[in-house]
């Protein structure tokens, strides 16, 4: 469970990402957070893991107190929250294998990270994550040669090898084009139902929004707006969230024609 | 396109005149020039007509030995004597692994290759430290680039004239300084491109709950390992150069085999360690530049 209690973020220079933002989000719930640029949503959700501390203000996850943690705690949090990022964040010149160990950092005893010699039981488990996300045949195939959809496929993977009870995906489908999108958001659906990852996504597309969120939960400059099943996000809901009229660039498919 | 009738006449852009920051530099560098090479209380006295009276002036052995390049039959000898070095065992200028020539040479590139692997292998995680990244903490930072600049501004040679008292003459102390020398030349050129690396690896690290050493090690060192090898061998490159200065501090290598000519006056054998140390600089020179050309 992740609890958010008036929690705040002011970033050195005065902007106020985060204003007194009170939310919950259940054990497996699939949460879709939608806002325009600079609403928030990337706070909110490094806000979780603790990479943007709060101003005020606190987020528990399961029984962690983010705000109150020391280093060692932090790491240990870290590890049961996974992360997906829009840009991959994987390290282009080593193999995709590799990248999903990294996941497991937290497990590897120091002396077997710096060798680069992980346990075989870490090597089974990004295998069995590759396979999951159906990639797992480009195992020792460098980062950088992969579309970026597989980059994004082997991003989840990373996450998935830390066996992490929470997801959070911050835009992982905007470096990406139409089908690949839809690609990506099934395997995130299909982590979350079967293996009933909490799993909290950042989109900026208001039909992907509709179309996996179990519950929508719209930001506006760091307020909360609209926090509800997804069914019920019509199109007057995301107009209040994005305080203007829609347009084609704000879905999918209308982006896909043009 | 057709052209204008009136174009000669029309008015074009004026060359906007040079800056008075280009003039005044030019300015300033003949004057700099000038002030410090000319004979008088801040100048060091450079006189061009006086360089033929001066070099007649110098070491006589010297001066006779490149005076006899004009003579044709001393040339003849020369090159033959060149060749028997490597073709005639009697020659006293005989080439092997076991002359003076060969052993220098052959500790030359053992102290070149010891110091290039062990200050390279040094230079790796303190080039992560003297990065704000890596080091985390600005006090660390600056406790390590404190530490680096000390090393670098101290010359490889005086390094070494530090390691013979020390350790006393021979081919430990030449590796030491060259140890030294190594890790200031990769440490310099790697932390620098720490600096340009993707964070977006890094970050992923932090977020999966990685230590700060098992992130720099994932993350890190995989974006920068071609830029750091073709330091280290570039490293190399300049060792085997410093190797040879080394000797005459007593550091070993070709440079004690160069020194013990140099002061017997035996030009002509100084003039062979010249040699076949120039085939073996170009030799690295090209292998290396051929490994790192495939290192990026």
């Amino acid at each position: 469970m992740i609890t958010f209690d008036k929690a705040s973020v002011t970033y050195p220079g005065g902007v106020r990402a985060l204003k007194d933002l009170s939310l919950t989000v259940g054990d497996g719930e699939f949460v879709v957070i939608v806002g325009l640029s600079g609403a928030g949503k990337s706070t909110m959700i490094r806000a979780v893991n603790g990479l943007v501390p709060l101003t005020s203000g606190s987020v528990t996850v399961n029984d962690w107190s983010v705000p109150e943690l020391g280093r060692r705690q932090m790491r240990d949090l870290r590890a049961e929250v996974g992360m997906i990022f829009q840009a991959f964040n994987l390290v282009k010149r080593t193999t995709v294998l590799n990248n999903v160990l990294m996941g497991r950092l937290h497990r590897v005893p120091l002396w077997r990270s710096l060798l680069g010699a992980y346990a075989a039981g870490d090597r089974e488990l990004a295998m069995q994550c590759l396979e999951l996300v159906e990639i797992v045949e480009k195992a020792y195939v460098r980062a950088s040669n992969l579309s970026g959809g597989q980059q994004q496929r082997v991003g989840i993977a990373r996450a998935l090898a830390q066996e992490p009870k929470v997801i959070l995906a911050d835009e992982p489908v905007a470096s990406l084009d139409p089908p690949t999108s839809h690609v990506v958001m099934k395997y995130l659906q299909r982590i979350n139902r079967e293996l009933g990852i909490t799993t909290l996504v950042n989109l900026h597309f208001l039909d992907l929004a509709r179309m996996y969120a179990d519950r929508v939960i719209g930001l506006r400059e760091g307020e909360l707006v609209f926090d509800g099943p997804g069914s019920d996000a019509d199109e007057s809901v995301f107009e209040d969230i994005y305080g203007r009229s829609l347009t084609a660039d704000d879905v999918l498919e209308g982006q896909a024609q043009l | 396109m057709q052209r204008p009738a009136d174009a000669s006449r029309r008015a074009w852009p004026k060359k906007p005149p040079p800056t008075p920051f280009a003039v005044g530099g030019l300015i300033g560098l003949v004057v700099f020039s000038l002030v410090t090479s000319w004979d008088w209380i801040l100048g060091i006295g450079f006189n061009p007509l006086a360089l033929p009276g001066e070099f007649r002036d110098s070491n006589p052995a010297m001066v006779e030995g490149l005076y006899n390049v004009t003579d044709a039959a001393w040339r003849e000898s020369y090159v033959d004597r060149l060749r028997g070095a490597f073709t005639d065992p009697d020659s006293p200028w005989v080439l092997s692994l076991d002359s003076r020539i060969g052993r220098g040479l052959v500790e030359t590139v053992q102290i070149a290759v010891l110091a290039t692997i062990v200050g390279s292998a040094l230079a790796l995680p303190m080039s992560i430290y003297n990065t704000r990244l890596g080091a985390a903490s600005s006090t660390r930072l600056a406790i390590s680039k404190a530490l680096n600049n000390t090393i670098r501004s101290i010359p490889d040679v005086i390094w070494a004239v530090l390691f013979v008292v020390l350790v006393s003459t021979g081919a430990l102390a030449g590796v030491l300084a060259l140890t030294m020398f190594t890790i200031a030349v990769v440490v310099k050129l790697t932390s620098d491109i720490i600096d340009g690396i993707d964070m977006g690896p890094v970050e992923a690290a932090r977020a999966a709950g990685a230590s700060h050493a098992a992130a720099m090690r994932t993350a890190v060192v995989p974006q920068i390992l071609p830029g750091y090898a073709s330091f280290s061998l570039y490293a190399f490159e300049l060792n085997l150069r410093g190797a040879a200065v080394l000797g005459f501090v007593g550091a070993g290598g070709i440079g004690q085999a160069m020194d013990f000519y140099w002061s017997r006056l035996d030009f002509e054998g100084v003039s062979v360690v010249v040699f076949v140390f120039l085939v073996l600089v170009i030799v690295v020179e090209r292998a290396s530049i051929a490994v790192r050309k495939r290192l990026v």
